[in-house]
């Protein structure tokens, strides 16, 4: 896949007085006050009679740069309720990236459809829908429904997940080594999927295993829960995990605290505080938070914080450090969703997001229903952060830098992971697609893909 | 997909057609062939015809008979027998490419535009995809149509692959531990290895486990008239064993097992009215509602963390009885016994004893579900509903898997009962029902998806008052009240259409129906 960048680029710009070719070999009348090329009402009509301009080849200059134009001038068009220009580049989206196309073509579907879905929210662009509504459909729809085994084997397409799993599980044991009794704190989006390996660690452990206890978040019943969706519940899960933890002879206790991000997790954090009082210093707290923090309101989600002085991701960081957890995992995806306007969000995600679709195209054929539910899932993830907003709006990613300046802001100094933890991750990596990589970055870990920064795993403990 | 007349790359004027692919990315792509399609437009596209690609040995000495796939070979080994023989020099004008495309009408690459580059290629893919399997590995049984893949194949099989007894192969460990973890296989393994006596109940709880299912039978028949309401289409069948499972974590899913058979069984056997099919699955699960209700509120010994287990499971028995004194479907004391094995984790200390516990509980006044139901019990409930969004869900009664009762917050919160209709999406989710209290939008059309018939609930006056508690159709009460005993009945809908007998529906189900307030959404599976 070609990789742009956000300099490398300068596509045509869409003057209002002036047809402009965009190497397409189309022409998009923008603003101009002539009857346009096409019917207006109809989106899925006849396509305009093209005219031939003196064609700009801009050779592969034509996807990625291009498409990334086009979004962000059609998001600037929905914000500018300006339904016209709106359903124009809709429409030229539309027929240059078909969701069955290269990974570029089915990344700018992906926007579409997100954009689409922001329209339709949007004054005088929800006309704009009915007619668009028959080439593209809400991501929202496609989200898969796992089933624990399904979820299992899907988690491993890629290291997005498996990445943070090993480090974290890792940076657990060296954490709680001496405690006879660990209690993790399972703040994650993937319903579990890193328990098995954990258990197998504990159960492995030379002192023997400890007691485990899990506290899992079901953040499920939100508006916005983030994929994957479990089509089971956490009751019959942690049957299996309890079952599982016995068959290598680790006593194993379960519970689910249903909680929302919304309010920073306080029934969880409730929940805990109250356990925590009985404590006799046999148990050690662990935090395991893999892709789930970044549902909680930061600052720039202004609406939804208690405080306007603070911000609930601060509050729930500030909350965590107070029950004085023995280690805090924190694994994110190293990018920043959080600007306040579309465009800005737009231009980040679209920066980020080529990489699972990148990363499919390699291992994955067209055909294969793991691929449409994975692509379903990062659909529904670029539709969140493009189209929703405030409480719905959950994917508020923030980079490594941030978090790290969060968590010592909170109260807590990193914890480096070993070389054998590194060693184990690399490992990991070589089974999978060349284009996997790892680095250090301080005192974390970074998975690459192509070199670009993907996931990010971070160890914290109280200072 | 048309091919490019024009010799020149490049973008035509038709819009429609989709730009070229783009070459692949140049290192590290790991063995990646080009990918298939769009070849060099000025290549020759040759169309041989299946027995042609199939043919092996199309070269054959007049001599020996000894057939070669190349003409250049039978040259060479005539050279052997004295033969006169000619080796054809590569032509020196320029080599027009050639690409073949596939005879298979119906297949992709049988249009000019998708042609593969090479005729080994075309070759292997007739072979792989529309030959005769030919070859088979002796280890695994899988069957290649082409040797070549045979032979890949058969370095790699059963090399430290990690198989489960499912029958899935693994090269990596930890996908292997993480799908072992969740595969039913494991509770059968478990089922087969599980001590009998670990602690008295589990054996009084497996026999037991079988004896409801049949009871539920007859049952059936009986509470359709109670039930008006369409229950929720929300998960499997017996839901009964989930419900019990939930409230400890259970070491051996066994009854979940045992119980595939003569649940849907049952559901099939019912009245199309779906109020049949729930009442079976509403049994236990009222029973065990009751029961955990019950226990909550008189029995907070029980209540207590994850280890205790097992004082827990004598008390409610009684209780249920007497509360569910009106119905007749409630199998109590089956239902209290069908607790199943428990997981035996050596208890660490309670977070709090039983008697705070108690003073907590009475303080609070309301338990999770519904307060109407206390109410007709007596309790004093206060308002409890607005509490807050953020004190979250209620975690009360649903904290039996790990024992754990939702302990009361410290700050003098009542128990968040789920009352709120804000969080109407959660509620309605969690009760696996579309009730259609004013939710605002709820979980993206959630409840439709769910229900399919929400417009039921709107027309109903809701008032399904079984235990006379006297409940008011508006509001979050209403659905509350209501919903204790709607969820267990939801719960049963979708099994009869549902035959899948796996662990998951089962956890669907119970999730759906065991706690109406805790479950979400993703627990009651889509129809």
């Amino acid at each position: 896949m070609m990789q742009f960048t956000h300099a490398a680029v300068t596509a045509p710009p869409l003057h209002p007085n002036g047809a402009h070719g965009l190497g397409l070999g189309l022409f998009l009348d923008v603003g101009a006050p002539r009857a346009r090329p096409w019917p207006a009402g109809g989106f899925a009509s006849t396509p305009p009679p093209l005219q031939t301009s003196s064609k700009i080849s801009l050779g592969n200059l034509n996807s990625a740069g291009c498409m990334e134009q086009l979004l962000v001038h059609c998001a600037n068009a929905i914000e500018a309720n300006d339904a016209t220009l709106t359903q124009q580049i809709l429409w030229v989206l539309n027929n240059i990236a078909p969701a069955d196309g290269d990974s570029n073509q089915r990344l700018t579907a992906a926007f579409l459809c997100a954009l689409v879905t922001r329209a339709s929210r949007t004054g005088a662009c929800k006309a704009v829908t009915a007619a668009v509504a028959a080439a593209v459909e809400s991501a929202a729809l496609h989200v898969h429904r796992f089933t624990a085994v399904e979820l299992a084997s899907f988690v491993d397409l890629t290291p997005w997940h498996r990445f943070g799993y090993m480090a974290a599980n890792a940076a657990i044991l060296d954490a709680v080594e001496g405690f006879p009794v660990v209690h993790v704190v399972d703040l994650s989006t993937t319903h579990c999927m890193q328990i098995p390996t954990l258990i197998d660690m504990l159960a492995s452990r030379a002192e023997g295993p400890p007691i485990l206890r899990l506290t899992v978040a079901d953040v499920a019943s939100c508006s916005s829960a983030p994929p994957p969706v479990l089509d089971m519940s956490y009751d019959e899960l942690g049957a299996k995990l309890v079952n599982f933890a016995r068959s290598r002879n680790v006593s194993m206790d379960f519970r689910v605290v249903p909680t929302s991000p919304v309010d920073a997790f306080s029934s969880l954090v409730d929940q805990l505080r109250v356990q925590q009082l009985v404590l006799d210093g046999t148990e050690a707290l662990v935090f395991n938070c893999h892709m789930l923090l970044h549902t909680v309101p930061d600052e720039t989600a202004g609406s939804v914080s208690l405080a306007q002085s603070v911000s609930l991701r601060t509050m729930l960081l500030k909350s965590l450090r107070a029950l004085e957890p023995a280690l805090v995992v924190v694994a994110e995806e190293d990018a920043d969703f959080t600007a306040g306007d579309v465009v800005g969000r737009l231009r980040a995600a679209f920066n980020f997001m080529w990489i699972p679709y990148d990363a499919v195209d390699t291992f994955l054929p067209k055909g294969s229903e793991q691929r449409r539910w994975y692509e379903a899932e990062v659909g529904w993830k670029v539709e969140n952060v493009l189209a929703q907003e405030g409480v719905d709006r959950v994917e508020r990613q923030e980079d490594r830098t941030r978090w790290g300046q969060r968590m010592r802001g909170a109260g807590f100094r990193p914890v480096a992971f070993g070389e054998e933890a590194a060693g184990e991750v690399r490992t990991m990596l070589n089974e999978h697609a060349a284009g996997w990589g790892m680095k250090r970055e301080d005192d974390d870990l970074m998975l690459t893909w192509k070199g670009h920064n993907v996931v990010f795993a971070s160890a914290w403990a109280p200072s | 997909m048309e091919v490019e007349t024009s010799s020149e790359r490049g973008v035509s004027s038709s819009a429609a057609a989709p730009p070229p692919q783009l070459p692949p990315p140049g290192p590290p792509a790991k063995k990646k062939r080009a990918l298939p399609g769009m070849p060099d437009p000025d290549a020759e596209v040759i169309a041989l015809s299946p027995k042609t690609l199939m043919a092996t040995n199309r070269f054959v000495c007049e001599i020996c008979s000894k057939g070669f796939q190349r003409d250049q070979n039978l040259q060479l080994h005539r050279r052997g027998h004295n033969l006169p023989w000619k080796l054809r020099q590569r032509s020196g004008k320029e080599v027009r490419k050639r690409v073949y495309v596939c005879p298979e009408p119906t297949c992709v690459h049988h249009d000019r535009s998708r042609a593969l580059g090479d005729l080994t290629g075309i070759k292997k893919h007739f072979c792989r995809k529309h030959g005769e399997k030919k070859w088979k590995c002796e280890k695994c049984a899988k069957k290649y149509a082409v040797q070549s893949d045979w032979k890949a194949h058969a370095k790699t099989c059963g090399s430290r692959e990690y198989r489960c007894d499912c029958g899935t192969l693994f090269s990596r460990r930890d996908s292997f531990i993480t799908h072992r973890a969740f595969c039913d296989a494991l509770a059968e393994d478990a089922k087969a290895r599980a001590p009998p006596a670990e602690d008295g109940t589990s054996a009084a709880g497996a026999p037991l486990a079988l004896p409801p299912p049949p009871q539920q039978a007859p049952l059936l028949a009986a509470p359709v008239p109670l039930q008006q309401l369409p229950p929720p289409p929300a998960p499997a069948p017996a839901p009964q064993q989930e419900d019990n499972q939930e409230r400890e974590i259970v070491a051996a899913p066994d009854p979940v097992v045992q119980y595939t058979p003569p649940a849907p069984a049952q559901m099939m056997q019912s009245p199309p009215s779906v109020n049949g099919a729930n009442v079976s699955a509403s049994t236990s699960s009222v029973s065990a509602n009751s029961q955990s209700l019950l226990g909550s509120m008189f029995a907070p010994s029980s209540v207590a963390q994850a280890p205790q287990y097992h004082p827990e499971r004598a008390k409610p028995a009684p209780l249920c009885l007497a509360t569910d004194a009106s119905s007749s479907l409630f199998s109590a004391p089956a239902s209290a016994d069908r607790q199943q094995h428990l997981a035996p984790p050596p208890s660490p200390s309670p977070h709090m004893s039983a008697t705070a516990l108690l003073q907590k509980a009475a303080q609070m006044g309301a338990t999770s579900s519904s307060s109407s139901f206390l109410r007709g019990l007596g309790l004093d409930v206060s308002s409890s509903s607005q509490a807050s969004t953020s004190s979250g869900q209620p975690q009360q009664l649903h904290g039996h898997q790990g024992g754990a009762m939702q302990v009361p917050f410290s700050d003098g919160l009542q128990w968040p009962p789920r009352m709120e209709p804000e969080p109407a999406p959660m509620m309605s989710a969690g009760l696996g029902l579309a009730l259609p209290y004013d939710s605002t939008g709820g979980p993206a059309g959630f409840p439709e998806l769910i229900m399919g018939q929400s417009s039921m609930f709107s027309g109903k006056p809701a008032t399904v008052d079984f235990l006379g508690l006297g409940m008011s159709p508006t509001g979050a009460t209403a659905s509350r009240g209501f919903s204790v005993f709607m969820q267990p009945m939801g719960g049963a809908v979708g099994m009869a259409g549902s035959g899948t007998g796996a662990a998951e529906t089962f956890g669907a189900a119970r999730g759906t129906q065991s706690k109406p307030w805790e479950r979400n959404p993703s627990s009651s599976p889509i129809l």
